[in-house]
């Protein structure tokens, strides 16, 4: 008798959605469980890209973009020339009103530079500010207008603005729920009632990074998917988008020198594993698309991707 | 039986039949789910609610709102109009919701979940007898001559085998003190009273002449936000006055934990008991001002609580009802005199108090009572029970097999913790209707009278409104973009104007707040969750339930298809719903008509498992998915699903 491998069988499947012309998702099974089902586009790497120059971003990466930061066009430039980027999570940091306090409109100005010069899908995503948010990023899509971006973050408190901003200039949104299955759903519900199609949201479920809540933002993707096949609920097949980068490169381990944790080996390759072990995971779990900082987690990131393909 | 009419308004032909003779216009045409304006609860107050009688016989009075024209036209307020025959009413458009053409009744189906009569309630329980623990039996003894020279207690006890067989009968000492003079004082005639215990009878008082028949006690049920209180006539078997108030405690925290924490501080215990006994009190004196009759005549008190109030009213320890293993300090607690009780309750001495016996530290004797009052120990139909209060019961089971949980769902449902709520007495709005193009809402009050806030049953039924309405997301928030002066932002918060200042009764505008609603999102969540893991816990599925039976303190009403609508319970066939009013006090009714039924309770007490979600790490998650209106997963839902789908269609 010969071994028959069982294989799970979904009754729904994620929606695959355009993102500035890059398919993301589709998947109809875990990713790359390829012997239950099938996933025609492969999760993406987005590369974070601020407005203002980071103050607090580790040593690490000032080394790879020292020279760029301050300018998000060159930046950007670098990530998809250089780093192959599938993507840009352009972060308008300058528009927190407890730091730079940027107006909307130049922000908007930003944005709009940085996406007439790449030819990659931009995702442009607010300070985090709710009471600010709602305003730049009403902006941010009259300006970009007529070119079709992801705007973010949609939150409980902001989503109703943000939502008709978006509709209202046929964006795409980014919908940012605290880590809790229960929370996503009902923000994707909120912005369909608002009138947005369920085809132009994102998700960011939230992430944690390695030591920092990975394990639970894992059961938590994992639920999220589980929602989407086993129950088929339209509300939460939406893609997932994980902010990896900014999560790990928080974390103490990739911005600390040896000689202040001794044992635990050089930075530079503690930060970028630090990266890429949270990054796979997630990916494992069910996000289609990550965001990460360093270009060499993101070269090993792809190789780990061709590799769970069984292309190599 | 009182008459029943039927009704038909124009334009449109709409009819409503069966509205009881006395009813107002308004109450009968919104009770049908036919909208008449009414802006301020029904009290004659804002004059659009008139209508024109066409044909037929009202009572009305003259209101300053109609002109000697309107009047002589056939004018009248619908909320001030009594229905005293069949009627033809035509409702004029300023009357109409939304201005419409033609009145049309709402489609939200007839069946709206059994509404039981006072009489129907009595008759959930079947199979006992009046025949009270405690009665009193008219002695008459013959006086002792030379040739009976029986001793007073002797003869008295004779008499009472005699008459009534009633041997080893024991007699508390002081009536013996006093027995001489008592016999003779009206010809050797005497009222004993007489309690039945578990080692015989025992005489508690004594009076001379004849008190048969005057024979009375006082039923409660002692809830952590509302005390509710009954004066019984326990010789008809008939409830003769009702009275609520909030129980005193309060202040001392707002739920059960608080309570008990604060139970632990010096004096603690004793101000509770003290503010209970307060509490009861005043019931006890507003029951006697109400139906006139002498405090003197209440024999017998029957209390039931969850095991927290039953605990601090008899002034015992709680202190480990709330560390685990959760193991409560007794579960049949023997009768107390009520006198007895901090300061004392206010009755004879001779008084004694019931407690029902409890189940677990949360699950309480109001719950084995509400099991009892309702029937459900005696049915073989699979039925959940639930008693939706801040501390909200749920109960699965039939006559072999109980298991039952809490959940604190918090006050809300009692009208605490939201900005306008009060009680289900005089004043509160009750029923609230919105209009989905205009937003205005459409009010009735308890007893028509001045909106003054706003009760359990007004708070679902406005929160459900607005959601439909497309006032409030399903998140629980406001849409301040609305073209409407009702949805405002004030002191940096976003409310709903309910009720205008110049048709309030406090002269303020009665308002439903955001807060409000996250206090009710939370309160349902928490029973929701609480029915859904306590079934999962016996593996059934809402459609295995033959019946449910909902309790609570709501006044007459609790609109079941508007619980649905906000998720108090998912969209399961009404005609399963039997709403029992207070349940609580249902059972103490019982117990004190029938000491048959006292057995009974210990029985429930006794058959009933108790499920701690504290434990259950399933009913945190299962909260966290009803925290949204109606809930998470539309699946028990399909009707609000449509209903919001329609809306946001509506929207784009
Ligand atoms: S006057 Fe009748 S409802 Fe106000």
């Amino acid at each position: 008798m010969t071994f028959q491998a069982p294989v799970e069988t979904y009754k729904g499947a994620i929606r695959q959605i355009d993102v500035g012309g890059v398919a993301v998702g589709g998947e109809s099974a875990f990713p790359f469980h390829s012997f239950d089902g099938e996933m025609p586009n492969d999760p993406k790497i987005a590369f974070e890209v601020w407005d203002i120059a980071p103050d607090d971003w580790s040593v690490t990466l000032n080394g790879v973009y020292g020279d760029t930061f301050g300018d998000s066009v060159a930046w950007a430039k670098k990530v998809v020339d250089e780093f192959g980027a599938d993507m840009i999570y352009l972060r308008l940091r300058g528009t927190d009103p407890n730091g730079a306090a940027r107006s909307a409109a130049d922000a908007a100005a930003t944005a709009k530079a940085v996406v007439a010069a790449v030819d990659v899908p931009v995702i442009v995503i607010g300070s985090g500010d709710v009471e600010r948010d709602p305003e730049v990023l009403k902006v941010v899509a009259e300006t970009l207008g007529g070119t079709k971006v992801v705007i973010g973050n949609a939150e409980e408190d902001t989503y109703r603005s943000v939502g008709a901003a978006a509709m209202g200039y046929q964006h795409s949104v980014v919908a940012f729920s605290p880590m809790d299955v229960n929370l996503a759903k009902q923000l994707n519900v909120l912005l369909s009632q608002l009138g947005l199609d369920e085809g132009s949201i994102l998700m960011d479920p939230t992430t944690g990074a390695l030591g920092y809540g990975l394990e639970y933002a894992y059961t938590v993707f994992e639920r999220d998917r589980l929602a989407a096949f086993s129950q088929n609920d339209a509300k939460m097949q939406m893609p997932i988008i994980a902010t990896v980068g900014q999560e790990a490169w928080k974390a103490k381990e990739t911005k600390v020198s040896e000689d202040e944790l001794p044992g635990t080996g050089d930075l530079v390759t503690r930060g970028l594993m630090w990266e890429s072990l949270t990054a796979i995971a997630l990916l494992v779990a069910g996000a289609n698309i990550v965001v990460l900082r360093h270009p060499e987690s993101a070269a090993l990131i792809r190789k780990a991707i061709s590799s769970l393909k069984g292309e190599a | 039986m009182t008459e029943r009419y039927t009704l038909t308004f124009q334009p449109g032909g709409v009819v409503v039949a069966d509205a009881p003779r006395g009813e107002t216009i308004l109450r009968a045409a919104m009770l049908a789910d036919l909208h008449i304006n009414a802006s301020c609860g029904g009290s004659g107050s804002c004059g659009k609610c008139r209508v024109k009688i066409v044909s037929g016989e009202v009572e009305s009075e003259r209101s300053a709102k109609l002109s000697d024209d309107e009047w002589s036209e056939g004018y009248r307020l619908a909320c001030r109009s009594h229905i005293m025959s069949d009627l033809e009413v035509f409702v004029p458009e300023t009357s109409r919701m939304g201005n419409a053409a033609v009145l049309e009744r709402e489609s939200r189906g007839d069946r709206k979940g059994r509404l039981l009569t006072p009489a129907e309630l009595q008759s959930l329980v079947t199979g006992w007898s009046l025949d009270p623990v405690v009665k009193k039996l008219c002695v008459q003894m013959i006086p002792p001559s030379e040739n009976d020279n029986l001793n007073d207690l002797a003869r008295f006890k004779k008499a009472l085998k005699d008459e009534f067989g009633l041997s080893n009968v024991s007699i508390d000492s002081i009536w013996i003190r006093n027995m001489p003079h008592v016999l003779r004082e009206q010809d050797w005639l005497v009222t004993a009273t007489v309690v039945d215990t578990t080692y015989g009878s025992k005489v508690i008082e004594l009076e001379s002449g004849s008190h048969c028949g005057e024979d009375y006690s006082v039923v409660m049920d002692i809830g952590t936000t509302t005390v509710w209180g009954q004066l019984l006539d326990l010789g008809e078997g008939v409830t003769v006055a009702q009275a609520s108030r909030y129980n005193k405690q309060i202040s001392y925290g707002d739920d059960v934990i608080s309570r008990i924490v604060f139970s632990q501080k010096p004096n603690g215990r004793e101000t509770l008991q003290q503010a209970i006994v307060d509490t009861i009190n005043e019931i006890v004196d507003e029951l006697v001002t109400e139906s006139g009759i002498e405090r003197e005549r209440i024999s017998h008190m029957v209390a039931a609580g969850n095991t927290t109030m039953t605990c601090l009213m008899l002034g015992i320890d709680p202190k480990y009802l709330r560390m685990a293993p959760y193991v409560p300090p007794a579960d049949f607690i023997p009768p107390v005199r009520a006198v007895n009780l901090g300061d004392g309750i206010k009755v004879g001495r001779h008084v004694h108090l019931h407690t029902f016996p409890s189940v677990a530290s949360y699950v309480g004797g109001d719950i084995v009572s509400g099991i009892l009052g309702s029937g459900i120990f005696d049915t073989e139909q699979i039925t959940l029970y639930i008693d939706i209060g801040t501390n909200g019961e749920v109960v699965i089971g039939n006559k072999e097999w109980l298991i039952a949980t809490s959940c604190s769902a918090g006050p809300a449902f009692e009208g605490g913790g939201i900005k306008h709520g009060m009680r289900a007495t005089d004043g509160a709005v009750e029923t609230v209707r919105i209009d989905p193009v205009t937003y205005e809402p459409t009010l009735l009050t308890i007893s028509d009278a001045k909106p003054i806030g706003i009760c359990g049953s007004g708070i679902i039924d406005a929160v459900a409104e607005l959601l439909k309405a497309g006032v409030v997301s399903q998140n629980g928030k406001f849409d301040v973009g609305l073209p409407s002066d009702r949805v405002r932002t004030a002191d940096g918060s976003n409310e709903y104007v309910l009720v205008e200042a110049r048709y309030s009764g406090t002269g303020e505008d009665i308002v439903i707040t955001e807060t409000d609603i996250d206090n009710l999102v939370r309160a349902k969540a928490a029973i929701f969750a609480g029915i859904m893991t306590l079934l999962e816990s016996v593996a059934l599925d809402w459609t295995d339930l033959e019946q449910i039976y909902v309790a609570g303190g709501f006044g007459k009403y609790l609109r079941i298809d508007q619980a649905q609508a906000i998720g108090v319970f998912p969209e399961v066939d009404l005609d399963i719903f039997t709403f029992v009013g207070n349940g609580s006090l249902l059972g103490a009714r019982l117990v004190s008509f029938s000491k048959d039924m006292l057995k009974a309770a210990e029985q429930v007490a006794r058959t009933m498992t108790n499920i701690d979600m504290s434990d259950n790490p399933m009913f945190m998650d299962r909260y966290v998915a009803a925290m949204f209106l109606p809930h998470t997963d539309m699946k028990y839902f399909p009707r609000m699903e449509a209903t919001l789908a329609e809306r946001a269609a509506g929207g784009r």
